[in-house]
């Protein structure tokens, strides 16, 4: 994987991660809980942990899509909610990759991830409001979450196990895929 | 597609989850040390007064320049037992007595709010 094609490939999924999410912004909330949302901007994130090579650009583009998609339609607050979730979803999935290895797959990956980023925006949310009880509402959004993740990984599945077809990925790692 | 550890993960997310309902929960809505009513008429403070330590009936009348209200206040609990607006629909409120809870008479831009002292959101704080 050379400079220009790293550079390339980080520029369209950052991309995508942004088209995904404004088209995402334009659903209406499907769930009854508030705060639920269908996550579609981690499945660049799900994605780019699998197709790159090196972790520092999964968190390149994790940081250039919050703050490009704050620029795009956002306030300081959804930056914070956003950024601690993602932040702390990005160091889950990757410890959930590592520990787990072939044993488990995408999925796994994916909703452990949305469930940290849950986690992530309430504990932003607990310290914003000066509540612990905020916390309380985890079950409710984990719930959600997990769920629309089991999903994001089912997509990624199919994603992945296609890129990794195309010569320039013959290096990437697909024990997860199936 | 699925994998055992995947089912393992996600039941393991879900267990994880409720932490904070079993830490905090029993916790945080049971003892609150200052309960008070803070009565509001067209958003202004009219009068507070603390629950925690009330004991015994007692009544209490209301008078605005929009009506006449009489509340009840019955050990920590409080409800609008009277009033002279059209709907009455005040009237029909249970009494209150957990922080958060409110009584609104609309025709008469009245409030009671139950708030508290212990660790709660800003704006139910006595």
């Amino acid at each position: 994987m050379n400079k220009t094609f790293r550079i390339v490939l980080i520029g369209i999924l950052v991309s995508q991660a942004l088209a995904l999410y404004t088209i995402e912004s334009m659903i209406p909330v499907p769930f009854i809980a508030p705060g639920a949302k269908l996550g579609l901007a981690n499945l660049i994130t799900v994605i780019s942990l699998y197709i790159l090579e090196s972790k520092r650009d999964v968190f390149l583009i994790i940081i250039l899509r919050l703050l490009l998609s704050t620029m795009f339609g956002g306030n300081l607050s959804t930056l914070m909610y956003g950024a601690a979730g993602a932040i702390l979803s990005y160091y889950a999935m990757i410890l959930v990759k590592t520990i787990g290895k072939d044993k488990i797959s995408v999925i796994g990956v994916s909703a452990s991830g949305a469930f940290f980023h849950n986690l992530g925006q309430l504990i932003v949310g607990s310290i914003i409001v000066e509540n612990i009880g905020v916390m309380l509402y985890l079950p409710i959004l984990s719930m959600a979450g997990i769920g629309t993740g089991i999903f994001i990984g089912l997509t990624s599945n199919f994603i992945v196990r296609h890129i990794s077809k195309l010569r320039y990925f013959d290096d990437i790692d697909n024990r997860h895929v199936t | 597609m699925f994998k055992k550890w995947d089912i393992i993960t996600i039941v393991f997310l879900i267990c994880l989850s409720f932490i904070p309902e079993l830490v905090f929960g029993i916790a945080i809505n049971r003892h609150y040390n200052g309960i008070c009513a803070e009565i509001t008429v067209d958003g202004k403070p009219y009068k507070t007064i603390a629950l925690s330590e009330h004991r015994g009936d007692e009544q209490i009348d209301i008078k605005t320049p929009y009506g006449h209200n009489t509340v009840e206040i019955k050990d920590t609990s409080i409800k609008i037992i009277d009033a002279d607006c059209k709907d009455k629909i005040c009237m029909r409120s249970d009494f209150i007595s957990e922080p958060g809870q409110i009584i609104v008479c609309l025709p008469h831009k009245l409030m009671i709010e139950i708030k508290s002292t212990d660790v709660v959101s800003d704006s139910l704080r006595c």
